[in-house]
């Protein structure tokens, strides 16, 4: 186990990284800013650059040193020594492990045991804690917000902080009973986190950064691309643009549809905002209903609402947690 | 709803306090300090949170300034002028394609001498795909503004409000510049300066602005016998501008401690002889770099227009700088050098000194220590100014093979 002092000295020389995951609402970006708030020293935090939407995954940086020129640098985040997660549904969803150096943490929102999240990140070297987050969120805030709590676990695997800095921390950021609530949730989270500890420590003197990782070796060239940046739809399709992206996962419901009631009137194939009510053409030479584009369908219910004859409906998702509010995003 | 990070704004602040917030807001806050009387923006993509910010500020009754939406850039600041010719402190913000729809009206702010400010988010415009990401659009047009442009989160806050200073003192317009996402959206920490210093750093000054006592024409159609006089005499007013930018940073300095200048230097006396120049948040991860590579230096320009040559000159002259390496973050598809690089050129062209044009981050890719090291290495076989003088770096030529590097 890291201890407080080791990482005081390491902090004199060397940046220590850290990663969120979380999804559009969950308050990652907000855990990341407290992180910085509560550090001793100087900070730096970034959102993953670009749109953010509510129940879509988010990633947040956090960069932070005792010594003011390292943390100047704007640079992304490349090899984070802890990768906070704040939704267990994000483990299959993004490789959350990425970048972590050997001897890592990793910290999981979850009531899984270790063995099944290494199988899920398919990593043996890193250290893993795991906090059933969503419980203590739903008992003391009364509300599924596990940011906060989340760093509960972080400082007891990690000591960047103390929990007097921590505790200041929130209650500049949040009023009254809200910050008294949450201190609460942190005291809970620190003594019920599980810890895994493999026994190896991060080498933080070393950078992981891969070289010319930012580059993305692999995707096409500017040699490779046809004129006018054009991607045609009819060649193999250049893996970026929104087609790629899983919307599917981000609602909280799941979509059904009903063939057997199903007249095929086509309401919801004009309604839909993201084309994800399928057609097929029959024998008879006309289109029918065949089915939801899962992957892409968030969930937004307006072919529900516009059907006349009840063919689709809804059930609860196991996965992404309720979205409380919007956060900071790009526009 | 009120914007969360603008509460600390929503009352005096009394003494200096420390803060973490994103650029956007703390340029909302820095502008709400300087008591504006007109905030006029265009709402939508591609806008900013300081005009979010602001307008939550006015809602709130914290600053009693006419909070104007408008249909599109190019009103924006058509009647941000107009405001400001007619005698109230105004500011207005954009990013991206947004500037670009302003050129139509950039030049009569500065024709009209008319003391605005304005806030760029610099972002990256759609040729040949969309990109909502970081690159230096601001730098493609000159109409003769001043320009300012800032490393993190403090400077683009001070900026702010130093823009107001160097507005009023030199009557022309001033836009402030910060990188989009990598300032506009990180969180940093930053140390707010109280009320009553901004107050005293930006004083009310008397002006010439359109009053119904002293009736005139602005902005008349001229015969070629006026025309020529009149951008002659913008010229010769345009002189004098650096040395206000400069006093503006000297009283900045002296109220708040935080010392700026034209151009900023690390490290100049090293052993290669060698420096990098750039401006704006690439700064501050070829600083951090250096903290492992002590032989190389690094000329920060902080105040881009009007360009600081004499400055330069004088810098690259006192330390003997044989080899400058120049990163920036906009192409030059027409011409020998992208328009930041040209204007070191033309400042560098009576000392000889040599350089190269490194062309990074467009779009929003990342610059790192990849790219310093990378540029250090091909600088050092450098020894005349033969050739193309400027080089892609970081770009994928094809799936495995990143253009002019041996991997």
């Amino acid at each position: 186990m890291l201890t407080s002092e080791h990482i005081k000295e390491i902090l004199n020389d060397y940046t220590i990284n850290l990663r969120f995951h979380a999804r559009g609402g969950q308050g990652g970006v907000t855990a990341s800013n407290l992180c910085v708030e509560a550090f001793y020293g100087y900070g730096v935090c970034q959102p993953k650059f670009g749109a953010e939407r509510m129940g879509s995954p988010t990633e947040s940086y956090v960069r932070l040193s005792a010594n003011a020129d390292l943390v100047r640098s704007n640079e992304q985040v490349y090899g984070p020594h802890f990768v906070s997660v704040l939704d267990p549904s994000l483990l299959t969803e993004v490789d959350v492990s990425a970048g972590i150096p050997k001897g890592g943490w990793l910290i999981v929102n979850t009531v899984m045991n270790q063995l099944t999240i290494q199988d899920a990140v398919k990593r043996k070297d890193i250290n893993i804690a795991t906090i059933d987050a969503t419980r203590i969120a739903l008992d003391v805030l009364g509300r599924n917000i596990t940011n906060t709590i989340i760093l509960g676990a972080l400082f007891r695997v990690s000591h960047l902080f103390t929990l007097e800095e921590l505790s200041d921390a929130i209650m500049k950021r949040f009023k009254g009973e809200v910050a008294g609530k949450n201190i609460q949730a942190i005291k809970q989270a620190i003594e019920e986190t599980c810890i895994y500890d493999m026994g190896i420590e991060p080498d933080f003197t070393v950078d992981s950064k891969i070289p010319w990782q930012q580059v993305s070796l692999g995707l096409p060239g500017y040699k490779d691309l046809d004129k006018a940046g054009v991607w045609y739809c009819d060649e193999d399709i250049i893996p970026v643009g929104s087609d790629q992206v899983n919307t599917g996962s981000w609602g909280e419901w799941e979509i059904i549809w009903d063939e057997e009631t199903c007249t095929s009137c086509a309401q919801c194939w004009f309604i839909c905002p993201d084309f994800t009510t399928l057609r097929k053409l029959g024998d008879d030479g006309k289109y029918h209903m065949s089915g939801i584009d899962v992957f892409h369908c968030k969930a937004c219910q307006n072919c529900l609402n516009i059907c006349p004859v009840q063919a689709i409906s809804k059930r609860a998702k196991q996965g992404p947690a309720a979205c409380a509010s919007p956060e900071e995003g790009g526009n | 709803m009120s914007v969360e990070p603008m509460k600390l704004f929503f009352k005096e602040i009394k003494e200096p306090v420390e803060t973490a917030m994103i650029g956007n807001y703390a340029v909302a806050g820095g502008v709400t300090q300087t008591d504006p009387d007109v905030i006029c923006a265009f709402p939508i993509t591609p806008q900013t949170q300081s005009v979010e910010g602001l307008s939550d500020v006015v809602h709130q009754g914290r600053l009693k300034a006419a909070f104007v939406n408008v249909e599109s850039e190019l009103a924006a600041i058509s009647y941000s002028t107009a405001a400001c010719a007619a005698g109230a402190r105004t500011f207005t913000a954009t990013a991206s394609q947004g500037y670009l729809l302003m050129s139509e009206a950039l030049p009569m702010a500065v024709g009209w001498r008319v003391p605005l400010t304005m806030m760029i988010s610099a972002r990256a415009f759609n040729a040949p795909n969309l990109s909502i990401w970081n690159s230096w659009e601001f730098v493609i047009t000159d109409y003769g503004w001043n320009c300012i442009v800032s490393e993190n989160v403090q400077e683009t806050y001070d900026a702010a409000i130093l823009s107001v200073m160097m507005s009023d003192n030199s009557l022309f317009p001033t836009m402030f510049v910060h990188d989009g996402f990598i300032i506009s959206h990180s969180v940093q920490k930053l140390w707010l300066i109280p009320d009553e210093i901004v107050r005293k750093l930006t004083p009310r000054k008397p002006r010439h602005t359109i009053t119904t006592e002293h009736p005139g024409v602005w902005g008349g159609i001229v015969t070629p016998g006026f025309f020529m006089e009149g951008r002659m005499g913008l010229d010769m007013a345009k002189k004098s501008v650096l040395d206000v930018m400069k006093n503006s940073f000297d009283e900045f300095g002296k109220e708040t401690g935080r010392h700026y200048n034209l151009i900023e230097t690390y490290n100049l006396d090293n052993s290669s002889k060698t420096a990098f120049i750039t401006m704006g948040s690439m700064c501050g991860n070829i600083i951090s770099w250096m903290t492992k590579n002590k032989d190389i230096g690094l000329i920060k320009i902080r105040a881009y227009r009007p360009f600081p040559y004499e400055e330069l000159q004088k810098i690259v002259q006192e330390h003997n700088i044989e080899k400058l390496i120049i990163f920036e973050k906009s192409d030059a598809l027409n011409n020998l050098l992208p328009p930041f690089s040209t204007s070191i050129a033309t400042a560098l062209y009576p000392l000889k000194t040599l350089f190269r044009c490194f062309i990074v981050g467009l779009g929003g890719r990342d610059v790192t220590r990849d790219e310093f090291s990378v540029a250090k290495k091909k600088m050092e076989s450098v020894n005349d100014m033969k050739g193309q003088l400027y080089t892609y770096l970081g770009v994928r030529e094809t799936k495995d093979k990143i253009h002019g590097v041996n991997m």
